[in-house]
């Protein structure tokens, strides 16, 4: 950072990039909750209210799971260009400077998205082998 | 839980086996306990009440989880800490960069991803065998504090055949359990035949068991339901086909009018005490439905839900001292009744097969 002195301008928006990718972090778990939820609130409404609809909400949670884990992916492949780490060989990005604090941020979107992949994964599973409501 | 039982019966004069205490003595304490621990670990692979001596399908499947589980686990547990062993003792040289994230990735992300994935799908795929519709039969089951309400329903009847604190299944066939509560939740379990299904109040939930091997075995609540919840418990028989129509239609019958003079005294006691306020003997005036059915509960293998056995004496014991044998049952101790007209009654009650 020494040799480098960056305009006044430059900085706020660097800042502003980094304050959006803080929210980005959360976007593949709050996709996952939001899948999570919907998935366990509408297999209790069509059980309890219309058992024979099962198939249509095994389908739903089918379409749902898909639309999920393309999202999902789209916000890891994302997060994995700003983790760089490709280029730049740095895994850790330890030092507390910028750039490092960008591809950090890059990093553990990448790591919760694989987590919410198989949590999203995991929660239509069910769907997959129960074919009824009893 | 068998312990506990053990204990009610102390205080009426049924001798406990030289087992547990007996041992306690011999042994220095810490070693004793730690050999009891193991002793009744062993002893609770076999026997009438044990998941890991499956007598249907349904135990079969689940005891061939549970050993999948255990192998996987021990596997795992071996390659942990010999890895742990390698890397401390055998070789604790620095490992290199590459083969650390290798590690972290494979070890800590794919292979786990992968087994648990694996697991769910193998414990998913069970679930639908084990709640296969039935083949015919119908049991109603309801909980009570601290009791089992049953009906039978046979293919196509109309009216239920009522019986209580057993079940009998025949073999070879899936018999569709519903389940519901009176009270407070229960839960439903025969080790041996199949996993464990809750009672609600209100809500009716469905098990369904199909038994392979003729047998008796246990079952016991598996929800703590009140103070007498350890006692609720009962005897589950599953027997050949023919054997099981013969004691239905056995059960479905009204109760044989007594047949020796101290069996009609026994009845007349019955009548004269009120127990007819709670229990329904099907034939005569007794019609109430606070307690048990007892038609045919001289045909049952164990008394009070499977606290005591069904000799004379049990029944005398029940009769006399029933919340002592069974804390705050809702049936009041006849311990005012004269010895004869105690014996005249158990009589009475044997003879109802
Ligand atoms: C206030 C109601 C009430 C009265 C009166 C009553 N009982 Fe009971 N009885 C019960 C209940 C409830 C149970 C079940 C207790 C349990 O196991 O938790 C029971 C259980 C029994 C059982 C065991 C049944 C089984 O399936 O194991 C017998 C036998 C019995 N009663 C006999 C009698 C006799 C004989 C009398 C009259 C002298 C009598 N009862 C009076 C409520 C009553
Ligand atoms: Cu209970």
């Amino acid at each position: 950072m020494a040799e480098h002195q960056p305009a006044p301008d430059e900085e706020r928006r660097e800042f502003r990039e980094e304050r959006e990718s803080l929210w980005r972090i959360t976007l593949a778990p709050a996709t996952w909750a939001v899948h999570f939820v919907i998935c366990y609130a509408a297999a209790a409404v069509v059980c309890a209210k219309a058992p024979d609809s099962i198939g249509t909400l095994r389908l739903g949670i089918g379409a749902l799971t898909l639309l999920a884990l393309g999202l999902i992916g789209w916000l890891g492949w994302r997060a994995w260009v700003q983790w760089d780490v490709r280029t730049t060989g740095d895994y850790r990005n330890p030092l507390g400077e910028a750039e490092d604090r960008h591809q950090f941020l890059g990093h553990a979107a990448v790591l919760l998205s694989v987590i919410s992949a198989l949590g999203v994964l995991y929660v239509a599973l069910p769907a997959l082998f129960i074919r009824s409501c009893g | 839980m068998e312990r506990r039982a053990a204990h009610a019966r102390t205080p009426v004069g049924r001798s406990m086996e030289p087992t547990e205490r007996d041992r306690d003595r011999v042994l220095p304490g810490a070693r004793a306990g730690s050999v009891l621990l193991g002793l009744s670990m062993l002893a609770a692979c076999e026997g009438r009440q044990s998941v890991l001596a499956p007598a249907g399908a349904d135990a079969r499947v689940l005891g061939d989880l549970f050993m999948v589980m255990l192998v996987g686990a021990v596997v795992l547990w071996l390659s942990v800490n010999g890895l742990f062993f390698y890397v401390t003792r055998i070789n604790p040289a620095a490992l290199s960069k590459r083969f650390a994230n290798g590690l972290i990735v494979g070890g800590g992300l794919l292979l786990p991803s992968v087994v648990l994935a694996g697991l769910l799908g193998y414990g998913l795929s069970i679930m639908p065998d084990q709640r296969a519709p039935g083949d015919g039969l119908t049991l109603r089951v309801r909980g009570e504090q601290w009791w089992w309400r049953v009906e039978y329903w046979p293919e196509g009847a109309d009216a239920p055949i009522v019986s209580a604190n057993e079940i009998r299944l025949p073999v070879g066939q899936r018999a569709d359990i519903l389940l519901d509560s009176a009270r407070v939740i229960h839960s439903f379990w025969i080790p041996a035949l199949g996993g464990k299904m809750d009672m609600f109040p209100g809500r009716e939930t469905r098990l369904s068991l199909h038994p392979e091997k003729p047998g008796r075995y246990r079952g016991q609540c598996a929800e703590f339901c009140g103070t007498s919840h350890a006692l609720m418990a009962f005897e589950a028989v599953a027997m050949p086909p023919e054997a099981f129509d013969a004691w239905l239609r056995q059960q479905e019958a009204p109760a044989a009018a007594p047949a020796t003079a101290q069996g009609q005294r026994g009845a007349r006691i019955f009548a004269r005490e009120g127990c007819g306020a709670c229990h329904t003997v099907r034939g005569t005036k007794a019609r109430g439905l606070v307690g048990p059915d007892l038609t045919h509960v001289g045909s049952r293998l164990s008394l009070g839900a499977g606290t005591l056995g069904t000799t004379l004496a049990d029944y005398e014991t029940w009769i006399a001292h029933t919340g002592t044998v069974k804390p705050e049952v809702e049936m009041p101790a006849y311990d005012h009744l004269d010895p004869a007209d105690r014996a005249d009654l158990a009589h009475y009650l044997k003879a109802l097969e």
